[in-house]
């Protein structure tokens, strides 16, 4: 291939063979050296898709594949990339247990940091963890002050925030004066707060405390009178009661070996999904404690300085109650005070708790959809001691690997918007999920939507969405998509086209091949960087030009890469049933389907499901 | 800016069903902002039309055009070649824009493919609201900045009507504010309350003179 670009001046290259998913960076690679720019490349996957994927003859599928890409290949454009320099500080917005190890370990790896704290002092609710786990945490904070990698901010205020990764812009407040600073990367590690969950009748007193008030109790020297009974509740009203469980079994065990107390433990279910908890929740039922299952929430009253409990217990199956000296009733773990604020600047999703960090596994555990933004430990939920440790390392190493060395290797203008065409509807700046455009003025002239190279993840949401079809995705603009769906000219008719995910179908597909899950010969797959970059009228151009079908295959829901792209493509193919069925076509011939890059027999079946349906419908 | 929707489908056919040949024309102003006329619609469109036609049998053929801003003759010129190779012109733009067109090219119907709905902004994506009726004669200095002629249900230009739902929500539709509950609170906001007191006698309407005109100052 070298010699063959070099030699016989060779300005395109299309490869027929594998799939790009297995060796597109490797082709590259011979382009870039033979002094073509790698994007130039065009891939016809006649194996995974093709060969393997089908039986009997495949000639003419291939044949097909091959002028897809030779069409495409036609329309396709440098893009050039460069380093941009980054800014290697760091923004740790919270100072207690989880900010302040985050920026103990970034100080370790030699990146400058400045932990941020509302409050007077650092610290936040590590106070608890000293009985917990049995270690001073005032060492922690300790170090911090003496890290001369570390400034410390407390009664600190964030503000505002601006700017993409590399160069965050933020507004703080300190003393009543406001100052902006610039940092490459923000981990919010500002913690959660509890709320006590009782019956509206009970009042935290001197008999009812929060656990955080019983592990102080414990750590007395002397109380006086040590109480002689304790009750706990937890799990009736929040079934994610991590923290309450966790704190319930260390307490207990700590009644009982310190005051030899009567320990008893009103709950629904005991979760025991940290490191360790199940050994404690034996150690506590072995040292008397009494855990006593009821699946309605106990009724509490209290009386002559006595909290009177009484429960119907599951395994007994009868009334119990209960006259205790102290209840430790139950918490809810709630997101910190100010999170609402946070939230309204960083313009991000949040989960279905209000807890930072959406519902989407390809986040977890530490990352956001914005580039350089993290979170970490009580801030995304309620976390156990091992869980947070994790996260304070995945975060120094996800930190580390963007900042560490000062710039980052970008495309430049992979997807941009023409300034020409560019309305300035705003649309994409409100679609991205990446938040990596904002209205820039060029050159002095009208402003017009800026795609930022380094905050940019190259979905193409905002390219499948613009109403004035302005913004170009390099690979994917609207004319190299359907110049791959023009190519195969009347071969179309009566064959399923299927737009499918880089992420999740398209490698399903590759593996089906693999796996010889053979499917029927009449599909076409184009390839596309997200579900989400499939509009409207790709789908309606597909069938114009004789397409039986058009399937758009994207992740399953809750899992995409660019968290709504396959949301967007759902009500883009609904809506584009609809366009359909006013002009009396079939709507059941655009069908979206989810499918998980790990999920080939799900791929095979659903493409065969498609094949039976448009065999009965006579297509 | 100017809000349109598509016209139902069913209208937009029985329109054009004598023709043969037709033309889609686009603005790339204010419609293809609010998506209801731009590049993208056009295409859409025109893609529904030549689907119907493959499922119907019937022969047409649909050419595609967007222009600039539809309401400007120079710009509306550009497309002219593309107009004479049809029958009949479906334009995406505001009404402004369609008569612009029907005025270049009187010997061929222009039929409106929108209707031109409001003067409005976005709430969000893909949302638009009505915010200016274009009365001609604007009290928004009287009212804090929110339009009662439009934002009330009622058009009410002295307070609201009594009816207003608990959480300031109007009594005709409690998905929408009352404005006078916002106009309340962003009077209040100001220390302007006082402006409230003040009782308006009905609005002079004649004051919009139809058709409009407005000559700018300086030409």
């Amino acid at each position: 291939m070298l010699s063959d670009i070099r030699e016989k001046s060779i300005e395109k290259v299309v490869v027929a063979a594998c799939s790009p998913e297995f060796q597109e960076h490797v082709f590259r690679g011979v382009l870039e050296e033979a002094g073509l720019n790698g994007h130039l490349l065009s891939m016809a996957n006649i194996r995974e898709q093709c060969s393997w994927a089908h039986e009997g003859d495949v000639t003419e599928k291939a044949v097909d594949l091959v002028k897809m890409a030779v069409n495409r290949a036609r329309l396709l454009q440098p893009v050039d990339n460069k380093e941009l320099p980054v800014n290697r500080k760091v923004l740790v917005v919270g100072g207690g247990f989880s900010a302040t190890n985050v920026a103990l370990q970034l100080s370790q790896l030699g990146l400058q940091t400045t932990v941020l704290e509302e409050d007077a002092v650092l610290g936040g609710g590590v106070g608890a963890l000293e009985s917990f786990y049995g270690f001073d945490p005032s060492l922690i904070t300790s170090a911090v002050q003496g890290d001369k990698n570390i400034e410390i901010l407390t009664s600190t205020e964030m503000i505002a925030l601006e700017g993409k990764i590399g160069d965050f812009r933020v507004g703080i407040r300190k003393d009543g004066e406001e100052t902006l600073r610039r940092y490459g990367a923000i981990v919010f590690a500002n913690g959660y707060r509890t709320e006590p969950a009782l019956d509206s009748g009970v009042k935290p007193g001197p008999n009812v405390v929060s656990q955080e008030q019983f592990s102080s109790m414990l750590g007395r020297a002397a109380l006086g009178t040590e109480p002689k009974t304790v009750g706990f509740m937890f799990d009736f009203s929040d079934e994610n009661s991590r923290y309450s469980t966790l704190a319930t079994l260390h307490n207990a065990l700590e009644a009982k070996k310190k005051w030899g107390s009567e320990v008893y433990v009103f709950y629904r279910s005991v979760k025991v999904d940290s490191e360790g908890v199940e050994k404690l929740y034996q150690q506590a039922r072995d040292c008397g404690v009494v855990f006593l299952k009821s699946e309605v929430q106990p009724r509490i009253a209290v009386e002559n300085g006595q909290v009177r409990i009484e429960a119907k217990d599951v395994f007994l199956g009868q009334d119990v109650a209960l006259a205790c000296d102290v209840l430790v009733g139950e918490e809810l773990c709630l997101p910190a005070e100010g999170s609402e604020e946070l939230i309204s600047f960083l313009n991000i999703k949040r989960d279905s708790r209000g807890f930072f960090q959406d519902e989407n596994v390809h986040l977890y555990p530490v990352g956001s959809e914005r580039k350089g933004i993290f979170f970490v430990g009580g801030c995304r939920g309620e976390l156990d001691f091992a869980r947070v440790l994790a996260d304070v390392s995945s975060v120094a190493v996800n930190v580390y690997e963007l900042l560490s060395s000062g710039k980052i290797l970008v495309d430049v203008e992979r997807v941009k918007a023409d300034p020409q065409k560019c309305v300035a509807c705003l649309t994409c700046i409100r679609v991205c999920p990446h938040r990596a455009i904002e209205l820039v003025r060029a050159d002095n002239s009208k402003e017009v939507a800026g795609i930022s190279d380094l905050a940019c993840y190259a979905c193409g949401i905002c390219a499948g969405i613009c109403p004035a079809k302005a913004i170009g995705f390099q690979g994917y603009r609207d004319e190299e998509i359907v110049a791959q769906i023009e190519a195969t000219g009347e071969s179309l008719n009566g064959r399923s086209l299927a737009f499918c995910c880089q992420h999740s179908a398209y490698p399903a597909a590759d593996l089906a091949g693999r796996l010889r899950l053979h499917y029927p010969q009449n599909l076409r797959i184009i390839r596309v960087p997200c579900a989400g970059q499939v509009d409207v009228f790709h789908i309606l151009k597909a069938l114009e030009k004789g397409a039986a079908s058009v399937l758009v295959m994207g992740c399953e829901e809750g899992a995409c890469h660019h968290i709504t792209g396959n949301t967007r493509a759902r009500e883009r193919v609904r809506y584009s049933q609809t366009l359909l069925k006013e002009v009396g076509v079939d709507g059941g011939r655009v069908r979206m389907l989810n499918i998980s890059p790990n999920a080939p027999h799900k791929f095979a079946r659903a493409v065969n499901e498609v094949a039976k349906t448009m065999r009965e419908s006579g297509r | 800016m100017i809000i349109a929707e598509r016209k139902p489908m069913e209208e937009i056919r029985q329109l054009i069903a004598p023709y043969k040949k037709v033309l889609v024309a686009g603005c790339e102003t204010c419609v293809a902002v609010c998506w209801a006329g731009g590049e993208k619609e056009v295409g859409i469109l025109a893609s529904q039309l030549r689907l119907a036609r493959g499922a119907e049998g019937s022969g047409i053929s649909v050419l595609e055009a967007t222009v600039e801003r539809q309401c400007e003759r120079e710009m509306v010129a550009e497309i002219k070649d593309k107009v004479a190779k049809v029958e009949v012109v479906i334009s995406l733009a505001c009404g402004s824009g369609v008569q612009t067109m029907a005025e270049m090219f009187e010997d061929r119907p222009v039929f409106p493919g929108v209707n031109t709905t409001f003067i409005g902004m976005p709430e969000k994506e893909g949302l638009w609201v009505e915010m200016c009726g274009a009365c001609g004669d604007c009290f928004l200095d009287r009212t804090g900045g929110v339009c009662p002629i439009v934002r009330c249900a009622k058009g009410l230009l002295n307070g609201p009507c009594g009816g207003t739902r608990k959480g300031g929500k109007c009594e005709i539709d409690p998905d929408k504010d009352c404005a006078w509950v916002l106009i309340h609170g962003r009077l209040e906001k100001q220390g302007r309350l006082d402006v409230m007191r003040k009782y308006y006698p009905p609005k002079n309407y004649r004051a919009v003179k139809r058709p409009g005109k407005v000559q700018a100052a300086k030409a």
